[in-house]
């Protein structure tokens, strides 16, 4: 079954699309919408290369049936610039060069800003890194990761 | 295998539309962190998806000494809930080992119940606090304990056109939950341990996860704790007892001779936590 629903992704509500009952929010944001910054990596729900804000909360886009959450605002890394503290997020893996390849770079850039929102300003470097737990770097580039996580830390200059 | 979804706005029509054949075998999704996995798997042959999240029990609220949890609550609402981890902290040490911060957005308490995994973190502590499931049919409600709610290794007590309402746990602020992994976020525990001390009656509960054949408690260990504030030699034969009593299966995590080394190791920690917790208050 097909099924119509509509997403206000990015700040944009967009026209009703058509989108297959068992459809993941990762394919629809992909496929139908030509997001392709979010990532698919596992698709099992363990490396967080999928990470979307869906109403301000990090989710796993591979596992989030897209009906479920008809009308819900989705932020993916193409608009995370928008959201000052996804600016800041970004700037800090920019200055410390946190990324090697890059796939797992936009889930851990849209995590970090939604578990900042969600653990505020005061959240310590560990418990950020605690909020990172659910995101894997394959090229293993943590070091430089956890130099953009305390920049985040410290707020803005 | 593809199926449809169906996304009732009450419980009353979420219960009819499990019980009509039309369309195929049907089952119920909640946070669908599991399900999800299953299905793509065909592991699940349903063609029929029955989601939950429409119904009111995206809940949870005090009934005097008990904390009851609608069965759709995402688990990251119960970490984060400052009375919770005041009341159940070990309750708050078995959610926060459920994957990572963003799965527990969506998993549910209902859901990592129903599923019955065997390596569940969340179904020792509620054996070790004493939960009940509330399950609701169109026939009516009925209170179960989760001792006799999970079966076996994803087997439960689950009636066809039954649901998991709520879960109704009892407070414990003397209670924690400990675990062993290679990951904390990517991977599901090797062996975990929940406990809980209970003031009437008094005595402790010990209940361990990724045993044969389903999480339990077990008795022979809890005999030994007899105070509140057990000596470090009770603890050891506790500990003991405990690693006696399970039955391990080796698989791709850990072997048979690790977990039951775990156990001994992991009781004697769990306590230590508790107690910890309780005098640093």
């Amino acid at each position: 079954m097909t099924g119509k629903l509509s997403l206000v992704v990015n700040g944009a509500k967009g026209r009703s699309i058509s989108v297959p009952d068992d459809e993941r929010l990762l394919d629809t944001l992909r496929w139908r919408l030509g997001l392709k910054g979010t990532k698919e990596g596992c698709r099992t729900g363990d490396c967080g290369a999928c990470t979307v804000l869906v109403d301000g909360e990090t989710t796993l886009s591979c596992l989030t049936l897209s009906h479920e959450v008809d009308g819900a605002k989705v932020t993916t890394i193409e608009g995370i610039a928008e959201d000052p503290e996804g600016r800041r997020v970004q700037a800090a893996f920019e200055a410390e060069e946190a990324l090697q390849c890059g796939y797992c770079t936009p889930g851990f850039i849209v995590a970090l800003t939604g578990v900042r929102r969600e653990l505020g300003s005061e959240a310590t470097s560990a418990a950020l890194v605690d909020g990172l737990q659910g995101n894997l770097c394959r090229c293993t580039g943590y070091l430089a990761i956890l130099r953009a996580v305390d920049r985040v830390r410290d707020g803005p200059p | 295998m593809p199926f449809t979804l169906e996304q009732p706005k009450t419980v009353r029509e979420a219960l009819q539309r499990l019980a009509d054949p039309t369309g195929g075998p049907s089952v119920p999704i909640a946070g669908g962190t599991d399900l999800l996995l299953d299905l793509d798997e065909g592991r699940v042959a349903s063609t029929r998806v029955v989601s939950l999240r429409r119904l009111p029990w995206n809940t949870m609220r005090w009934e005097s000494d008990r904390l009851v949890v609608g069965s759709t609550l995402p688990l990251a609402r119960l970490g984060t809930d400052p009375a919770v981890r005041r009341r159940l902290p070990g309750l708050v040490d078995a959610v926060d080992a459920v994957g990572s911060l963003a799965l527990r957005h969506r998993a549910t308490l209902g859901g990592n119940l129903g599923r019955a995994a065997p390596a569940s973190d969340v179904v020792p502590v509620l054996l070790a606090l004493g939960a009940t499931v509330r399950l609701v049919a169109l026939s009516g409600h009925r209170d179960v304990p989760v001792g006799q709610f999970v079966r076996a290794s994803r087997q439960t007590d689950l009636a066809p056109g039954e649901l998991i309402e709520s879960i109704s746990v009892p407070a414990a602020p003397v209670s924690s939950y400990v675990w062993q992994r290679v990951r904390p976020a990517n991977d599901v525990s090797q062996v975990g341990v929940a406990v809980a001390r209970s003031d009437s009656p008094s005595g402790w509960h010990v209940a361990l996860g990724g045993v044969l054949p389903a999480p339990m408690r077990v008795v022979e260990a809890e005999a030994m704790l007899t105070q509140p504030n057990p000596s470090e030699a009770e603890v050891e034969v506790a500990a003991q007892a405990a690693a006696r009593r399970a039955s391990f299966v080796t698989d791709k995590r850990a072997t048979e001779s690790y977990r039951r080394r775990l156990v001994s190791t992991l009781v004697r920690r769990a306590i230590a936590r508790a107690l910890r917790d309780e005098a640093s208050r």
